[in-house]
């Protein structure tokens, strides 16, 4: 009988292993073990019926029945644990092929044994659900991502109060007329002896037809928020000069 | 039953509450009241440092509806002309401070004595026809850039016109 890469020879008492060449004749323990478990193959035999003795031998202790398995699956090598399978509580059982493990499983399947397809499936439901949140959250940090400026730059007034000046772009190019705006707007208010304001916000239309300015500063604890909105329909557009930035009172 | 059965309609049965949850959330959610206010002085050119009129913008969103009113408004209080915009809230924000809002329709009213509209109510004007008329809808985008809660003020950027404003918050 074939016994992995062992041949079991029951009319000699040996066993073979055809890769190394190596014969073992069994003791007497091993061979009536291998024996019982041969006659009764994908069914599970009892440890009292692996002890069992007859007219010319004693019944073998519980110890000497371990001790056999583990020379036979010694001797067997690699995958012998699941050629000889201990089924716990109840004996030993020699698997012939992988599929007859649950088809020749005598008596109601053991809770854990019938329950160790079902956390596969939970992991593999739990993996496909990890994949698909990555992928959706990969997606929506790109869209999350707040707007960057296009430039910050910081300015310093008289009374040395810093103010940020922030440039938001339709695009990362061509922005010329907004940062010329900027460098103005900027230079007037460098001018300003004092002022409320702590950030200013400059943006200009998609179309480059209005130019967008945002104060935003505190005054007696409160928040205060300025909005001016310059449209230009001229080439080459202007909106504001100078001087009528500082017409329109900007430090205030 | 085999047990994968059971497992199955275990699963079910939880699938069913978090689509039942899932629902609860965005009908409560989706309630949500918000106004946002922003008041903006208008330049033209020639204007030797006078604003010509301003603006009262109002964004009001209850649910997934959403209307924007653009208000003119000469210097002596009369009405110079009114941009109302109706849509739905496609977005509103998460983390990333958003809210996406598709206007399908609107309604223009001029000022009276029949005097010029005001150069940024012409832009406005032009820009969401221009959307309305060649794909029915005109996609806005408002991103919160600042939040003071305390003292109920937002920088937001309007897009796609790129524009930042200093709006006052209402919820």
């Amino acid at each position: 009988m074939q016994l992995g890469e062992c041949w079991f020879d029951d009319a000699r008492g040996e066993l073979v292993n055809r890769a190394s060449g190596d014969v073992w004749h069994l003791p007497r323990a091993e061979l009536q073990v291998l024996r019982l478990l041969c006659a009764a193959a994908g069914k599970v035999v009892s440890k009292a019926e692996l002890r069992q003795g007859d007219d010319e031998h004693q019944p073998l202790s519980d110890s000497s029945v371990a001790r056999a398995v583990f020379m036979l699956r010694s001797f067997i090598g690699p995958g012998s644990e699941l050629l000889i399978e201990t089924v716990k509580g109840q004996g030993y059982m020699l698997r012939l092929s992988p599929q007859e493990r649950r088809s020749n499983l005598h008596g109601p399947r053991r809770f854990g044994q019938r329950v160790s397809l079902v956390p596969v499936w939970l992991l593999s439901f739990a993996m496909l659900l990890a994949i698909a949140g990555g992928v959706y959250y990969a997606w929506r940090v790109a869209e999350l991502a707040p707007s960057a400026p296009y430039r910050v730059d910081t300015l310093t007034q008289a009374d040395g109060q810093m103010v940020r000046l922030v440039l938001y772009a339709h695009s990362r190019s061509n922005n010329t007329l907004l940062v010329e705006k900027a460098a103005m707007i900027g230079s007037v208010l460098a001018e300003c002896r004092s002022s409320r304001w702590r950030d200013v916000y400059l943006s200009l239309s998609h179309d480059s037809r209005v130019l967008n300015l945002t104060l935003r500063g505190e005054y007696l604890g409160q928040a205060v928020v300025r909005n001016l909105k310059l449209s230009d329909g001229r080439e080459p557009r202007d909106f504001i000069s100078a001087e009528g930035l500082r017409e329109v009172d900007i430090c205030d | 039953m085999t047990k994968p059965w059971i497992w199955g309609v275990n699963l079910s049965i939880l699938m069913v509450l978090l689509l039942a949850l899932g629902t609860i959330y965005s009908l409560t959610r989706g309630a949500e009241t918000t106004l946002l206010n922003c008041s903006s002085e208008l330049y033209e050119p020639d204007d030797d440092g006078k604003a010509r009129q301003y603006l009262l913008v109002d964004l009001v969103t209850k649910g997934k509806k959403a209307q924007i009113h653009y208000r003119y408004f000469n210097l002596d209080g009369s009405l110079a002309g009114s941009i109302s915009m109706e849509g739905e809230l496609t977005a509103s924000p998460g983390s990333g401070n958003r809210y996406r809002i598709a206007i399908h329709n609107k309604e223009e009213k001029g000022g009276k004595n029949s005097a010029p509209r005001p150069m940024h109510m012409n832009y406005i004007s032009y820009v969401s026809g221009l959307n309305l008329s060649s794909t029915g809808l005109h996609q806005l985008e408002l991103e919160i850039l600042e939040l003071d809660k305390t003292r109920d003020y937002a920088i937001v950027l309007f897009q796609p016109s790129n524009t930042v404003c200093g709006c006052r918050l209402i919820h």
